[in-house]
Parts: C-alpha cells; structure tokens; sequence
C-alpha cells in the first residue's frame, strides 16, 4: 500500500495505490495525516489505483472528513472503481462523500 | 270494523238477557193475570151460586115451616077422612099454597080403599077444591115423591122432588115439598106435601141471572152469544145431572162428568174438555145441586184484555230500551274505536302519532293514558335500543378488526426451505384470543416461541400482542433462549397491573447443526417425533414408538417474579424429526360431557402419524386437528387451540472443496487471510466484485477477533475454514478466546451523519450486508462464526 501526499491546484491530494486493509491502515493513516492540518483547502483522495479498502480504511476516510468539515472545507473521492463504490454503497458512506 | 262488533256483541247480550227476564215477567204476568181471571170468575159464580142457594134456601125454610105445622095438624086430625081434609083446608088457606096434600098407607082409612090421598088446591083466588085423587091409576106408592117422603125422619128436613108433570088437576109442573106423617105410636102412616110450582122457581133463576148481568157483565156482554154460545147460565140440576131449573140452551151433560166428581164440593171447576167453568152448591132440602157456569171467554175477558196491554207496552217499552241501549252503547265504545286507530297508527312506525281525548275521565281514557306511557317509553327504548345496537355493530366490527389484526400479526407459512419445513395453526375459542406463536429465522437460526397468555378474549389478547413483540424485540439481540425469557420476564412483569401471566416455550434452533437451545416457562413440554429416542436426551420418556416427549424443566410462567432466572436447556435434533409444540387448548379440549382430549390421544395420534409417515408438519396438524373436531363433536370450544410444528431435514451437502488457515491474532496478517479468501474466491468461480465483497465481510469478522477476542498483549489463534458445497461458500471462522457474539451488536443506521455515526456497529453491517448469512456458536468454549455466501448466482 503506498500513500502519496500532494498539493495540487490548490487542492491537498492523498494518491492511494495498492489495497488498504486492516494490516495496512495503521500506516496508511500515518501518511495521511497532514490532510487533518489542511487550512483553507479541500481534500481530495484519489482512489484511481485503489483496489480495495476495507472498514479500517474506511474510518480513517471517516476521521478525516469530520477533522475537514469542522474547518468548512470538502473532501472529494476521486476515481473510484466498481469494488469501492460497492463498499461505499453498502456502508451508506456514498451518501457522506462527495466524488470527482 | 272491529268496534261495531263489540257494541253490537253488548247491545245484543244486554237485549237478549232483557228479553229473558223480559219473557219470564211477561210469563208471570200472564200467569197472574189468568190467576185472577180465575179467582175472579170463581168469587162471582160462587157469588151467584151462594146467592141462588141462599134464596132457595131461605124459601124452602119457610116452606119447610109451614109444611111441618101443616103436617103436625094433620097428624092431630087424622080420625077420619074429613078429618084431613080440613085440616089441609085449615092450613093451604093460612099459608096461601098453591095445594097441599096427604097420602096415606094402603087401606088406612076404612071404607076408602087402598089408595087414599087427601089433595087441596087453589082452584082460583077466592076458591079452594078438594079431591081424593088417590087411586088404580094414580098408584102413589112407588112413586119418588112417596117413597123419598115415607124414608124421613119425622123430626128431620122434608124433602123437595124434582118436577113433575102433575096432570091429575090442571097441566102444570111441579115440585113438592114433602114430609113424613107419623101416628101416635110412632108408626109411620104417610106422606104430607105442599106443592111449590116450577115456573116460580125459574123466576128466581131468572132474576138471579138478571142481577149477574147487570152487575158482573158489560152492556156489551150478554149471557149468550150471537151464535148461540152460552157465556153465563144457572143451571138447578138433580142428582143424576137431569136439568131441574135453566136456560137448555146450555148441553147438561156437560156437567155429568164433573158432578159424579165434586158434588158437594165448593170451588170453580174446569170443565174438561169443554171451554166452561162451572161452581157448584148443593141445595138442601133436596138432592139438587145448583151450577153457574161461565164461558172461558167470559172468564178471561178482562184478563184478556190486560195481557195484551201489558204485552204492548213492555213490547214498546222494549224497543224504546233496545233503541236508547243501542245507541248508548254505541258512543261508549266509540272511544275505544278511536283509541284503536290511534294504536295501529303508532303500531305502523309512527311514534308521534297523538291520542284521542276523551270527555269522561273512565276507563277507556285511562286504557288511553297508559297507552301514551308505553308510547313514551317505546320511543326512548327504541332511542337506546339504536344506540346499543350501534355500539354493538361498533363493538362486533372492532373485535373483527382486532382479529384480523392478530391473526396478522402471525407469521405467515413459509413453502418448506433448507433445513426447515414449518407448519402452525391458531384457533381462538372468541373473536380474538391469548394464545401465541411466532417464529423467524435470523443468522443461519430459527427462533419460536409459543405461549398462552393466562385467559381468553380481548383482555388475553392484548396481552398475546405484547409479549409477542417483546419476543421479537428482545431475541433481536439475544440469541440465548433463556436470556429471551428471562428479560421478556422482566419487561412483562414490571408492566404486568392485571396480573396476568404468560406460559411461554422459547426454543432456537442451529441450522447447520441440528443444536437446539431451549427454555420452558410453565408451558407444555413439546413431542419429538420420529427422533432416535434414548440416548441423546437426558431423561427421555417414550409412551410411544418414536415419540417422547422434550424434557423440560418448568420454570416459572413470564410475568410473575421479575427476577426470575430462567434455565437453559440443549438437546441435539437428529434429521427428521418433528418438534409438536401446543398449548393446553388441545389437551383441553373438551366434548359435550366435558370429557377432555388427554395427552393420551395427542401421543397415540402422533404415533399414528409417524407409523403413516405423515409427520410433515403440514399434515401432522391436520391429522391432529381432524383428531380433535371428532372428538368435540358439537361442543363449543373452550379454550383457544393452538399448535406448531417444526420438522429439521439436516443439510448435507457434498463437499466440494475444503481449506483452511490459522493466524494469530495479529492485524498484519490480513495480507495473509486476503489472498486466502481471494484464492478460494476464485477456485469457486466468484468475480471480482463479490470476491471484494466476501474479501471485506471476512476481514471484518477476523479483525474483530483478532482485536476483541483475547486480552491485550495475549497471544490467541483464529482459524478460517472454507467450504464449498454445490449452494454456497462458507466460511468457518473459530477461535478460542472470550464468548463473543458479533450477531448481538446493534445494526448501523447508515442514514446517520458522519458526526453522528459510531464507527464500531459497522462491521457487522458490512458482514451481513455483503455475505448471504452469518451464523454464531458458541460451541465447546469456542467461538464459531459461520459467515456463508450463496454460490449459484454469483458466478
């Protein structure tokens, strides 16, 4: 699982690769972090070459959403697949999430 | 026109017992009067005939004295011949006779002859004769006159003959009044007479007569009719009923028959056979008897007369009666005419209708009176008969309503699927009832119950609805039977004001491996049918052949003592055997001489069931219920009936693929337990889709283990066992730390806010949103969490 941290566009961008499971999302969250210091900015994940992502990944999705829309800003997910979008369904968390 | 009936039925019955008693008092009338025509008629013959009696009397008394001194002069003189002669000159002269004579014995005087009768008479005013007119031809000695004379006593009454035709002087008729004569020694010698004559004696009767007329008879009236009928006649008779003195017109012999009877009787007489009345009185000095007869129409005239007056007049009087009778009859029950219209008007449906007023306060405006009370009243009862009969419509539609509502709340059937084929049935005694059963099956288990709510009705089954949604409620998160009970026991109690009570079996069974868990609250222990009796049960009792009964412990029923604790109890099902759960309405169950069903009939129809291989549930309960309406017949039922039966056809399926693999409890194993699922994922022929789908439910239920399972810092295994059979993939996740049931957490409410959302209740929904059906035991201290995913339609 990598993480990569950006600004883009005046935008902070977190690129996912890999599979984010539980073993894999203590670092994960790790990486993530700055986008919780994030002033003035929206957040956008990019999911494009994440394969998978289970509860654990998902609650660090959660955690930074609240941190992010308690400073008035969006968090965007961005090229989700099929496999994504199906757990986002099922967990209602589509509904939580706005998506580029 | 019922009411001119009754007038006329009084009218008709007041004239008809008027007539009666009109009718005997005209017969009374009628009869008096006749009485008194009588009487009237016979105090005037009797007047007449004492009248006549009396004159005749009183001249024959004279006479009488005469003729005696006349007679004692002669027996004074009677040396000779010349002697009488004079002697009867002497006398006739002194008594102006018409003639006197005296007869003497045979050869009496010498010289004279046989016959010598001494015979002085007036030949004209101034001139008497004598003659001895005694002789051959003139043979005095049998005549009456002589014999009758000679048989007197001296010093007794004369005697008057009858009258004669004495034609030895002049032709005239006489009577004679004659007397014996004695001689000196007693002897008696002959016979003395004076002659009275006839014609001067029918003066009398003449006269007498003449006075009748005119002071008993009207001028209209005479003694005699136009044709001839005699109404009035004195008639002097002799006793052999010849005629001495009266009018002939007049049939003597008509007399004869009634002298023979009542000579010398006083008194009218009918005269049988002849319409006279005749009085009677003998004369003296004769043998005559002296008549008046009276003409019947003579008799009656007034009478006659006066009954008919009367007749008229009660005859007018009557009809006058029947007219003012009739007519008051009429307009007193008129009223009740009225009334009776007025009555059928109201009887029609018009309430309002108002009563006839009467002028006098009597019966008939009282009937009236009473009859506007009970129109009153018949309009308020009426009033609230619609309204009960509106709440009852009200109270039978809700109970309708209620029942259909109870009936709802029942699960439905379900066709018969994997391990489970399940059949119930539920009969209130009343529109609704206490009895309840419910089943539903959550997690690879089936939960039931089955209860009986303490009574029956609307009370019992408000009941039956609460304690059936605690079940429901409180097995959502409770997969343990006797926590169920337990907590339902509290929640009921706690509410329980009435003091009601609830029998209650709660039983869930595993699927996969035919464990059933179960605790019993005071109801019926239920039947086994067709399992392996013996060995696998605790204490198992067989009264039949494949049939015994589930040892139960009893408990108490829900709803008592709120903190209760209730027992848990396991038994193993093996494949084919059906659980019969009932409640005391089948035992119960009673027929018209309160005979009850018995536990006895329920086992030998199960038996009976079992031996014809019908124990499907479906018609395992229809054999019962067939078994009870035969046996109740016509009775009413007593008791809600209610039955449940659940047949477990173990799953086995061939096994197509198997692996496993252990981990510890360690998060950075999950790369290793990812490519497990993925590989197997794959071997069954899942796309990437669901392989994604069952890769996150997995590592959601291993995570939870490995984080939960054992305490902090302990090293704890978890092992994953896959199997594959033609229907679906599961997943066997055990491990052995602390009891753990991730089925119990509460679903997420993923409608939440993120704010709002704990993140700990996902996993769960993630588990069962993603896999077919999770199932958890706990089992020889180990947790089993069974997670499976259905193969055919995700390929």
């Amino acid at each position: 699982m990598k993480t990569t941290i950006q600004e883009k566009d005046g935008n902070m961008v977190a690129i996912l690769e890999g599979s984010l499971d539980t073993a894999a999302a203590p670092e994960t969250e790790k990486a993530m972090s700055p986008l919780n210091d994030v002033e003035d900015k929206d957040v956008i994940i990019d999911c494009t070459n994440l394969e998978y992502v289970s509860s654990a990944g998902l609650r660090i999705f959660l955690g930074i959403l609240q941190k992010v829309e308690e400073k008035g800003r969006h968090v965007y997910l961005k090229g989700i697949n099929d496999k994504v979008r199906g757990i986002l369904t099922i967990t209602g968390f589509i509904n939580i999430f706005e998506f580029k | 026109m019922k009411k001119s009936k009754l007038s006329r039925r009084i009218t008709w019955r007041v004239i008809g017992i008027m007539s009666f008693f009109n009718v005997l008092i005209i017969g009374a009338i009628l009869w008096f009067v006749f009485e008194v025509s009588l009487r009237n008629s016979d105090m005037r013959g009797q007047y007449v005939v004492d009248g006549i009696e009396g004159k005749i009397e009183s001249l024959l008394w004279a006479v009488h004295v005469g003729a005696a001194n006349n007679r004692d002069e002669i027996e004074r003189n009677m040396e000779s011949p010349e002697q009488v002669f004079d002697a009867l000159e002497r006398e006739i002269t002194a008594n102006q006779f018409m003639g006197c004579f005296a007869a003497f014995e045979p050869d009496y005087f010498k010289g004279q002859g046989r016959w010598f009768e001494a015979y002085v008479y007036q030949a004209d005013s101034a001139r008497y004769e004598r003659q001895q007119i005694g002789s051959s031809s003139h043979d005095y000695f049998n005549g009456p006159w002589y014999q009758k004379g000679l048989s007197l006593e001296r010093h007794g009454l004369g005697y008057l003959t009858v009258p004669y035709f004495d034609n030895s002087v002049d032709s005239a008729i006489y009577c004679s009044y004659v007397l014996p004569i004695v001689d000196r020694e007693g002897r008696k010698v002959g016979v003395y007479g004076v002659d009275l004559e006839y014609l001067w004696l029918n003066e009398v009767i003449g006269e007498v007569e003449k006075i009748v007329k005119r002071e008993f008879l009207d001028d209209e009236e005479s003694l005699q009719d136009r044709d001839g009928t005699i109404n009035f006649s004195v008639q002097i008779i002799d006793d052999k009923g010849n005629r001495i003195l009266g009018s002939d017109s007049l049939d003597i012999n008509i007399l004869k028959a009634e002298q023979e009877e009542v000579f010398g009787n006083l008194g009218m007489k009918d005269l049988k056979g002849t319409p006279y009345y005749v009085n009677f009185k003998p004369i003296p000095f004769t043998d005559w008897t002296v008549a008046v007869i009276q003409h019947r129409d003579l008799v009656f005239a007034w009478g006659g007369v006066l009954a008919v007056v009367i007749l008229f007049c009660m005859g007018i009087g009557c009809l006058v009666i029947f007219f003012f009778t009739t007519r008051s009859i009429r307009s007193a029950t008129k009223p009740l005419g009225f009334l009776s219209e007025s009555a059928q008007e109201v009887a029609k449906g018009n309430f309002d209708t108002p009563l006839p007023t009467f002028k006098h306060n009597d019966e008939v405006a009282q009937l009236r009176d009473s009859f506007g009370n009970m129109q009153e009243s018949l309009v308020k009862y009426i009033e609230e008969l619609k309204d009960t009969t509106a709440q009852k419509a009200t109270i039978e539609r809700d109970l309708r309503i209620a029942s259909d509502i109870q009936m709802g709340m029942l699960p439905t059937m379900p066709p018969k699927s994997g391990s489970i084929d399940i059949y119930a049935s539920l009969t209130p005694a009343k529109d609704v009832g206490g009895d309840l059963f419910d089943f539903y099956s959550r997690d690879e288990k089936l939960f039931f119950c089955i209860g009986d709510v303490s009574g029956k009705g609307v009370p019992a089954s408000l009941f039956m609805a609460v304690t059936r949604s605690i079940f429901r409620t409180v097995s959502a998160h409770e997969s343990m039977p006797e926590r169920i009970v337990t907590t339902m026991n509290k929640t009921i109690a706690d509410m329980n004001k009435t003091h009601m009570f609830v029998t209650l079996f709660v039983g869930v069974l595993d699927l996969p491996s035919g464990r059933l868990y179960y605790c019993n609250a005071g109801h019926d222990a239920p039947l086994l049918i067709g399992a392996d009796s013996g060995a696998r049960f605790l204490a198992c009792q067989s009264p039949s052949a494949g049939v015994s009964e589930l040892p139960c412990d009893n408990n108490i029923p829900v709803g008592f003592r709120p903190q209760w604790q209730y027992s848990l109890q396991e038994a193993q099902i093996t494949t084919g055997t059906t659980i019969f759960l009932f409640t005391d309405g089948l035992t119960e169950a009673m027929d018209a001489d309160k005979a009850q069903f018995q536990m006895e009939r329920v086992n030998n129809v199960a038996a009976q069931a079992l031996a014809q291989q019908q124990q499907e549930p479906r018609q395992l309960i229809n054999l019962m219920t067939e078994a009870v309406h035969q046996f109740v017949g016509d009775a009413e039922q007593s008791d809600d009936l209610t039955m449940m039966a659940v047949q477990y056809i173990r799953q086995q399926r061939d096994v197509k693929m198997q692996k496993s693999i252990k981990l510890t409890n360690d998060t950075q194993e999950v790369p290793r337990l990812n490519a497990f699922v993925e590989e197997v994922c794959q071997a069954v022929g899942f796309d990437e889709l669901v392989t994604t789908q069952v890769k996150v439910a997995v590592e959601e239920a291993v995570v939870n283990v490995m984080k939960y399972a054992y305490p902090t810092g302990h090293r704890g295994d978890v092992t994953i066992e896959a199997a594959a059979n033609d229907v679906h993939l599961k997943f066997t996740i055990t491990d052995s730390g602390k009891l753990f049931d991730p089925t119990v957490l509460p679903v997420v409410d993923t409608s939440l806010s993120a704010k709002e959302r704990k993140i700990g209740g996902l996993g769960i929904h993630i588990m069962r949103q993603n896999m077919d059906s999770i199932n958890y035991e706990r089992m020889d201290n180990l947790n089993v969490l069974t997670l499976r995913k259905t193969i055919n339609n995700n390929q």
